[in-house]
């Protein structure tokens, strides 16, 4: 038997799930679409990722797991996972374990897009952005429907155009008028795409890396890492040559399962998938899980609690301020 | 001539004098108070006055009412997200959000009996809103007299005494006033020494939850207080126990400084209990702004001196004070700092580049926070625990 660890990031787009051995090397990955259904998407995840251990032979035991994205806390109590992390932090731990030399990373993800300056391997520095929703993924997917195009082939296109139409970059809403108003005085369909990843790459500038020193070596990841477009426009803008690691958009989840290899295996698991010591897929795939909101009247706070059920037990709840309103796991 | 005084009588007035000495403070001997007692009493309307909820200050407004005012006092209960929502459907989208909460606390203060409202305005745009809450507030429908402190600050100490406390209360007594204003300063001084302790101790309390126990007992001892003696004991009784929860506390805990807008970066409501977060993370907090440091012993151009490097004029209300702490923290090595600001505080939107400045001259990193009138504070944690994270990796690193 051979212990490996499974590391799971669920975004609010895609979720990504990587499984690592002990030596830290990635032996199976999955990205699908979370399509609003988060509990789902990271089954589908596990179940991918369960068929590649079983081809790769080798009798791969996941003694760990780990968590992170916006709904690490859900999955991170389906999976008994013993590490559950933000994804700046995974992001960050990911990215200097394969770029130990890295200065800044880039990411851009579904809804939110973060930048994070490291130095000697240690980010130092992040900023996220905060308001505005602008330039990241989600913004580019629906642009892509607009004029037609599948998202995956959008940087392609971008790289065909000679002269990239100028689109205001401040704000999605803007730049979306914007947009429609260059498609409708009839200019070519490559230099608007161009022009959008353009506006993209300078409202991430501008926005979330306002003020932060961007030094070279870059590496860029997230699912945006993945538009041609968009990695040429940064290139262009920084002046400086801009990496992209094959596994880019997985290295969310592959933090989580690094950090969860650092917390060693689970051995005190008491009920869930990693009851028996090492993990078990029927576990976590036969059960139902639910997600219940309850209103707390204990105080007038009416704090939202989040329970989350395992068929009818209730394995996990958060949202209380305080401990009128825990709620006792009945697994 | 006057008759030599005897020894005996020498010795009676000295102990006489010295009894006086002793004698508790008492209201000064006024031989027409009985009578002002009784007209007061078929004449003068019996009056609530409420302020709207601001960080741990509450009984310094209890305080205000009830022994300078000579009002009855009417506390707030805990916010409800009501509040707020009541607050954001009466005020335009664009306000900042401190005005959003307190005109919700406002009409929270209204439906449970206020008949007065005090604002005591503020340095910046703050300054502002009694004007404009007063009207809309009436625009709902309420009746009320709003007590205004940004009003008649034009006539100096008195004259600003005369105008704002005769609108409440035609027989307030000035000079008792005067006298609990100096009490009160001091109550307000307390109560930031005790936060600050708080802040920097709480994250290593070995059993959970005994600061906010000690807390919640000082703020009661704090607003049972009618006076400067009983300010002062219960100021040394709470803080002595304090001092007395044992601690675990590291040689070097990671040490966060928060900085920021007025009442964001203090008012755990708008702030979505930043303090407690942080403190519940196991981070040594300090926080130069509050009450005392931008009030009572507010020297604008000396403290610019200590951040000249960084300002040449005054840009704000809270400018100064944000960017001297920055530096303050970024010189004494702290690991990280808190910048916090509502949406829209455009003060502090100045502030930002300057900090940017500190963060990079210094190599500290700052995180800066936006808040508006949500309620969710799920992204909050994110960024908060990523931040904790870094600091962690970052200080295990260096060892």
């Amino acid at each position: 038997m051979t212990k490996a660890y499974l590391g799971i990031d669920i975004g609010s787009i895609s979720t990504k799930g990587v499984v690592i051995d002990e030596n830290r090397t990635i032996i199976a990955r999955s990205y699908l679409w979370t399509e609003g259904n988060p509990t789902e998407a990271s089954k589908n995840v596990v179940r991918e990722l369960e068929a590649q251990l079983a081809e790769a032979g080798d009798d791969f035991q996941i003694v760990g797991a780990g968590t992170t994205g916006s709904a690490r806390r859900l999955v991170g109590a389906m999976l008994g996972a013993s590490v559950i992390k933000n994804e700046i932090t995974a992001h960050a731990v990911g990215t200097t374990y394969l770029h130990p030399d890295v200065r800044t990373i880039l990411e851009i993800g579904g809804q939110d897009s973060k930048i994070i300056c490291v130095s000697d391997g240690i980010a130092v520095d992040y900023a996220m952005n905060t308001l505005c929703a602008a330039g990241t993924g989600s913004f580019l997917s629906s642009q892509a429907h607009r004029l037609g195009v599948e998202v995956e082939e959008f940087g392609d296109v971008a790289l065909t155009s000679k002269k990239p139409a100028n689109i205001a970059a401040r704000c999605t809403v803007f730049a979306e008028s914007d947009l429609v108003h260059k498609i409708q005085v009839g200019y070519a369909r490559e230099d608007i795409i161009a022009g959008l990843c353009n506006a993209v790459a300078s409202n991430y500038l501008n926005n979330v890396g306002k003020g932060k020193k961007i030094a070279a070596p870059v590496v860029f990841q997230g699912g945006v890492s993945k538009n041609a477009g968009v990695v040429h426009a940064f290139e262009e803008q920084l002046g400086m040559p801009v990496a992209v690691d094959p596994d880019g958009h997985l290295m969310g989840a592959f933090g989580a399962a690094l950090l969860a290899a650092d917390a060693g295996p689970i051995d005190d698991a008491e009920s869930g998938p990693f009851a028996s010591g090492t993990f078990d897929f029927e576990a976590m795939l036969d059960f139902d899980f639910k997600t219940r909101e309850v209103e707390c009247n204990k105080c007038a706070n009416h704090c939202e609690i989040i329970c989350v059920y395992r068929d009818k037990d209730i394995i996990d709840s958060w949202g209380n301020r305080c401990d009128k309103g825990a709620v006792k796991t009945t697994a | 001539m006057a008759k030599p005084q005897t020894m005996i009588e020498q010795v009676r007035s000295k102990v006489s004098v010295e009894r006086e000495r002793l004698r508790p403070p008492s209201l000064h001997a006024d031989r027409k108070a009985a009578k002002r007692a009784r007209h007061k009493a078929k004449h003068h309307k019996y009056t609530k006055a409420a302020f709207f909820r601001y960080c741990y200050y509450d009984p310094a407004f209890k305080f205000f009412c009830e022994q300078v005012l000579d009002v009855d006092y009417l506390p707030l209960p805990e916010a409800t997200r009501t509040a707020s929502e009541v607050g954001v459907q009466n005020s335009s989208d664009y306000v900042c959000t401190p005005f959003k909460h307190i005109l919700g606390d406002f009409a929270e203060a209204l439906d449970l009996g206020a008949d007065i409202l005090i604002q005591f305005g503020g340095p910046c745009r703050l300054g502002y809103y009694g004007e404009l809450q007063d009207s809309i507030l009436r625009d709902m429908g309420y009746d009320f007299i709003m007590l205004n402190f940004a009003r008649g600050i034009e006539k100096g100490y008195i004259g600003w005494a005369k105008e704002v406390l005769k609108t409440v209360n035609p027989d307030v007594d000035i000079p008792h006033g005067v006298v609990q204003m100096k009490a009160l300063a001091r109550m307000i001084a307390h109560l930031d020494s005790l936060r600050d302790f708080y802040l920097a101790n709480a994250g290593f309390e070995r059993e959970r939850g005994a600061f906010d126990a000690a807390w919640a007992r000082a703020m009661d001892a704090m607003r049972a207080c009618t006076d400067e003696r009983d300010i002062a004991q219960a100021y040394r009784d709470t803080m002595g126990e304090m001092r007395a929860i044992p601690l675990d506390k590291p040689a070097d805990p990671i040490r966060i400084g928060i900085v920021g807008e007025m009442f964001t970066a203090i008012d755990e409501r708008s702030n979505l209990g930043l303090d407690h977060k942080l403190v519940a993370m196991g981070v040594e907090v300090h926080r130069m702004l509050n009450f005392t440091n931008r009030y009572l012993r507010y020297n604008e151009p000396n403290l610019r001196v200590g951040a000249k490097d960084y300002l040449t004029y005054d840009m704000g209300p809270t400018s100064t004070l944000t960017v001297l702490a920055a530096k303050k923290y970024a010189e004494g090595g702290f690991d990280g700092i808190i910048h916090a600001k509502s949406a829209g505080c455009t003060p502090e939107i100045d502030c930002i580049p300057v900090l940017q400045k500190v963060s990079e001259d210094f190599a500290v990193p700052i995180l800066y926070l936006t808040y508006d009138s949500q309620t969710s504070d799920t992204g909050l944690d994110t960024r908060l625990e990523a931040f904790y994270d870094m600091l962690a990796m970052k200080k295990e690193k260096r060892k």
